[in-house]
């Protein structure tokens, strides 16, 4: 009874919302043209986007992006948490500078490694003939695998930090007293790294994982404002397939399909992964 | 709740109301909003159009809303606006190409209960501003894709486009000029414009008369081929202009880093400008040259002014815009932003020459050979799909033909879908 409101609230705002798209997918609704009317046609949007080479092409872009994107993270973050842990002086400030790229706007962000990527004058060129590391640096944003180098550097730059302060935490958390007992034992750091650090983190690396792998399935701005889904439509992601069809195209029975399956692709993921964290949570790591 | 709490609520919500009361009685039934481009030097010249057009009608209001000023994304913000029935803007500035559009959407009000004179509008303008017989827009300003030549490195413009690669190799090699021929390549509709060139030079089009699509035609697989290979074979076009838009290669061109450009009539006075440009005195314009087999075409683009379907004060409205389209306006928008007037009578005028300083006849046979894109209202969707299909081969993702082919395939689907196809 008490948590009738707060329950209406996020069924209002998160849910209806949701329902909504997925009521306007089964229709025909196309806001530019209406001599076409506004029918009821069931499944066939859905049909239309399984046959689009277009949209297979964004949800591998999707997956690939946020597979090379979260494990880059994971790895430089918890490299960052590690040696921020092991700072004795200086952590908390050093904890907040790190913070510093999270905090930037994700468009700005995807503004400035653009301008660094840019050819022919942009800095990362200029910097790369110049010291003779390779001859003729590709035109970055010409070329479709080469575009994605600067995305993913400058998503995995704003977001490692966040994954390294969750990192932290949970490193924190991590009772210095079994180290202590593993060196008397003999352990060397690698030891200690893969059977002490590694499984007590465990819950916080996953909890990281499914952050960032939902956000980075659904990423968008970041592209947007780097490539626009060029060149060709070699970087679009399927949020931005979505965003074109519903927005630019004004497709609103199509483009709720597509954000349908967005929804139902990243919450498949989230519930996979809670239920796996949830195990791991019940389950006393023992050393 | 306390008393002085409640009395403090209570106070609060008086006021509330009484600034929203005192905002609604504010509203004064005669204020127009125009929507268009407002920046630099295009702000300038409308501000001060509206001023001296509020001086001439003193019971009307003029407020400029701003929108962005790339187009696409001018084109969103239009069509939320007029999709949510929005009162404001009352007139609205659309690209050439988006009037069939707004007008079979049921956007934009039919001009024909005005009665326009239309009779010194150059006639291809009119076709795009017309859908289903009537009249939904009146032409602004044309644009058409000129050949901006350097006159240090060649005493004449090319007369095709074997000497004009010819040229521009010369130029790269003689004179250090890193790059030949510099045109728009990002995925956008400059693209398309670009396209649209190289096609009818070599004797192509992407709709033929009847309406059918022919973008997979021989010479649009030749005009794709040569534009692809000018990138990578011949080295004459740099790569990055798959990444240009019309900025980036009027800053390379002015900088003096190219050979030849292909841009709007805008940045001419830009490049006249000596204390930024380097090549100021130094290039002139041309029509852009044909292939063999084809024939000289420049893309035609521009603005027209509409009216909002949903719009408070038409017929205030539609003084404004006439207003806008006499030939004194016309003529200052030349002067102060180097925009060509749509009216063909004005290019007889020694005025003309003066404003812009180029020759108005070279300029009048340019615009009257322009070639329109296509007027139908999903252009827009049909643009994407070249777009898409020209930027993968030029950056050789695949080839040109098998590209033009799936963007031929989409189009006619598309056309059948949305109930446009031609008929057989």
């Amino acid at each position: 009874m008490m948590a009738l409101p707060a329950l209406g609230l996020i069924g209002v705002i998160a849910l209806g919302p949701v329902l909504w798209a997925m009521w306007e997918s089964l229709y025909l609704h196309d806001l530019r043209m209406p001599w076409l009317g506004h029918r009821f046609i069931g499944l066939q949007n859905y049909v239309e986007a399984f046959s689009d080479p277009r949209f297979w092409g964004a949800i591998g872009h999707t997956v690939v992006f946020a597979t090379v994107s979260v494990t880059l993270e994971l790895v430089f973050g918890l490299a960052l948490a590690i040696a921020v842990d092991s700072m004795r002086r200086g952590q908390g400030i050093v904890r907040t500078a790190m913070l510093l790229p999270w905090a930037v706007p994700t468009v700005v962000v995807g503004l400035v490694w653009r301008f660094i990527f840019e050819s022919p004058a942009g800095l990362m060129n200029t910097v790369l003939a110049g010291s003779r590391v390779i001859a003729s640096p590709p035109i970055w944003f010409a070329d479709p695998l080469a575009a994605w180098t600067p995305i993913i550097l400058a998503d995995a730059w704003k977001t490692t930090p966040f994954v390294a302060i969750l990192l932290l935490a949970g490193l924190q958390s991590i009772d210095r007293s079994l180290y202590e007992a593993a060196r008397i034992d003999g352990a060397g750091a690698w030891r200690q790294f893969t059977d002490i650090t590694l499984p007590l983190l465990m819950p916080a690396l996953l909890v990281a994982l499914v952050f960032r792998a939902v956000d980075a399935l659904r990423v968008f701005d970041v592209i947007y404002v780097m490539t626009g889904g060029g060149p060709g439509t070699a970087t679009e992601p399927i949020a931005m397939y979505a965003f074109s069809a519903l927005l630019e195209n004004l497709r609103f029975g199509y483009g709720s399909a597509l954000s349908v399956m967005v929804f139902v692709i990243t919450f498949l993921l989230a519930l996979v992964a809670i239920r796996r964290l949830g195990r791991r949570a019940l389950v006393e790591p023992v050393s | 709740m306390s008393v002085a709490r409640e009395c403090a609520l209570g106070s609060l919500l008086c006021i509330g109301v009484a600034v929203a009361l005192a905002g609604c009685a504010r509203t004064d039934p005669h204020v127009l909003t125009f929507a268009g481009s407002a920046v630099g030097r295009e702000g300038e010249a409308i501000r001060h159009q509206l001023d001296q057009f509020q001086s001439r009608h003193p019971e009307i209001r003029v407020e400029v809303q701003s929108t962005p000023d790339a187009a696409d994304h001018r084109h969103q913000l239009y069509v939320q606006w007029l999709n949510a029935r929005a009162a404001d803007p009352d007139v609205v500035q659309l690209d050439v190409i988006w009037g069939p559009e707004f007008a079979a959407a049921g956007w934009i009000l039919d001009l024909d209960r005005f009665k326009p004179v239309v009779d010194d509008f150059f006639p291809a303008t009119l076709i795009a501003s017309r859908w289903n017989g009537a009249l939904y827009a009146l032409p602004w300003f044309v644009d058409v894709g000129m050949l901006y030549w350097r006159t240090d490195v060649m005493t004449r413009a090319p007369a095709d486009l074997d000497e004009l690669r010819q040229l521009a190799t010369r130029g790269m090699r003689e004179h250090g000029i890193p790059f030949g021929f510099i045109w728009q390549g990002a995925r956008y509709e400059g693209l398309v414009t670009v396209f649209l060139e190289l096609l009818g030079a070599h004797g192509g089009a992407i709709l033929d008369r009847n309406g059918r699509v022919v973008v997979d035609s021989d010479r649009a697989v030749d005009a794709l081929t040569a534009m692809r290979d000018s990138i990578y074979i011949e080295k004459v076009v740099p790569a990055a202009v798959v990444t240009w838009q019309e900025e980036q290669v009027r800053l390379a061109f002015q900088n003096g880093q190219a050979v030849f450009m292909r841009n709007w009539p805008y940045a001419y006075g830009l490049l006249q400008d000596a204390s930024q440009s380097r090549v100021a005195g130094r290039f002139s314009i041309a029509p852009m040259p044909a292939a063999s087999g084809g024939v000289p075409t420049e893309a035609l683009g521009g603005s027209v002014l509409a009216i909002n379907a949903n719009s408070g004060d038409a017929d205030a409205a539609y003084r404004l815009i006439e207003y806008l389209l006499e030939p004194a306006q016309l003529l200052e928008r030349a002067r102060v932003v180097g925009e060509y007037p749509p009216r063909p009578s004005m290019y007889e005028t020694k005025e003309l020459e003066d404003a812009l300083r180029i020759d108005p006849s070279q300029a009048r046979r340019i615009i009257e050979h322009a070639v329109p894109r296509p007027a139908t209202p999903i252009y827009s969707e049909l643009s994407q799909i070249l777009q898409i299909a020209l930027h993968r081969a030029l950056t050789r993702q695949q080839e040109p033909r098998a590209v033009l082919e799936q963007a031929a395939a989409d189009m006619r689907a598309l056309l059948e879908r949305t109930e446009l196809a031609p008929s057989r």
